[in-house]
């Protein structure tokens, strides 16, 4: 419960930024991927060097976590064929929505109702791939409460 | 409220914020950031894979009761079907949106699920945590987007 709200809130401070910064607006998507206006790719970066030195100093100073208990930790993956394929994928889908799925769900809190057609694709494609993936390996084993470690992405 | 927000933030303002949300998340839960990871919990929910909702979706209902906050203290909330220059290099038809849109859509959602993250997962909170795989994924998605956000404007002259 305590998790669901704290993830409600990071959701929703996210959203306000992200609106706020109108990352929300195709035309400064476009012109980032354009490469008019650098601004979008400083957010990115400036957001990344600030995760980057925060995260490090929680580990350093062996801080706890404030719901779990245990010592702030996460796990890396090493690069796989499917890292590639799937990110041309997701980045053909990002240049022409001009939006992706952070963004999408604030585009539809500010009333920019295209955000449904993006959002029905979406999980229309999250739903295709489960099942491509049902069909060529074994069924998904049913997942209930938490994932055992946190791994990086998502 | 309205026409609090009169100017978008500022970069060094967005950046910065949004890189102390993953921190934030990561020192309260232990969790690392991600947009998709709500999508996909509720497709494995909605398709019965899945007993219950975890906290991945509120983030996400979070993200839009966010935006909805950001327009009541900018220009307020009016919903539109309007989506900025996309209705000029792709027209404005309504049906060519809604297949344009969908399509890319499905495209987000197969391929950030089979790179197990997206622009947020990957491209901020994966690369700041050191994961190869991430920086791997970032590079990877923005070189395309870049890619075909040009050849696109060039075919559409738009």
């Amino acid at each position: 419960m305590k998790l669901k709200a704290v993830g409600f809130t990071i959701g929703a401070a996210f959203g306000f930024i992200v609106g706020w910064a109108r990352l929300t607006d195709y035309d400064v998507i476009r012109d980032m991927l354009l490469l008019r206006h650098p601004d979008v790719f400083l957010v990115m970066m400036s957001a990344m060097v600030t995760a980057a030195i925060g995260a490090r100093l929680l580990r350093a100073l062996h801080v706890r976590s404030v719901l779990d208990a245990r010592p702030i930790a996460w796990t890396t993956q090493p690069p796989q064929r499917k890292h590639v394929v799937g990110s041309v994928l997701f980045g053909i889908g990002w240049s022409l929505a001009g939006t992706c799925p952070g963004p999408v769900a604030a585009q539809l809190g500010r009333g920019q109702l295209a955000a449904l057609f993006t959002i029905g694709g979406l999980l229309t494609g999250i739903f295709v791939h489960d099942r491509i993936r049902v069909r060529r390996e074994a069924p998904i084993p049913r997942t209930t409460g938490q994932q055992p470690t946190a791994v990086a992405g998502l | 409220m309205e026409g609090i927000l009169t100017t978008p933030a500022p970069w060094y303002l967005a950046g910065p914020l949004i890189g102390l949300l993953v921190v934030l998340l990561l020192w309260l839960a232990n969790k690392p950031f991600g947009a998709l990871g709500g999508y996909i919990e509720f497709t494995e929910w909605a398709a019965g894979s899945r007993g219950d909702l975890g906290w991945r979706p509120l983030l996400i209902a979070g993200v839009v009761a966010g935006g909805l906050l950001s327009a009541l203290l900018s220009r307020g909330w009016r919903p539109t079907l309007a989506y900025g220059s996309f209705d000029v290099v792709f027209g404005s038809a309504l049906w060519v949106k809604a297949v344009v849109l969908f399509a890319a859509g499905v495209l987000i959602g197969l391929g950030g699920r089979m790179a197990g993250g997206c622009t947020s997962g990957h491209g901020v909170c994966g690369t700041s945590l050191g994961s190869p795989a991430s920086m791997l994924c970032t590079a990877t998605f923005m070189a395309t987007a870049v890619t075909c956000a040009l050849a696109l404007a060039w075919m559409s002259g738009a």
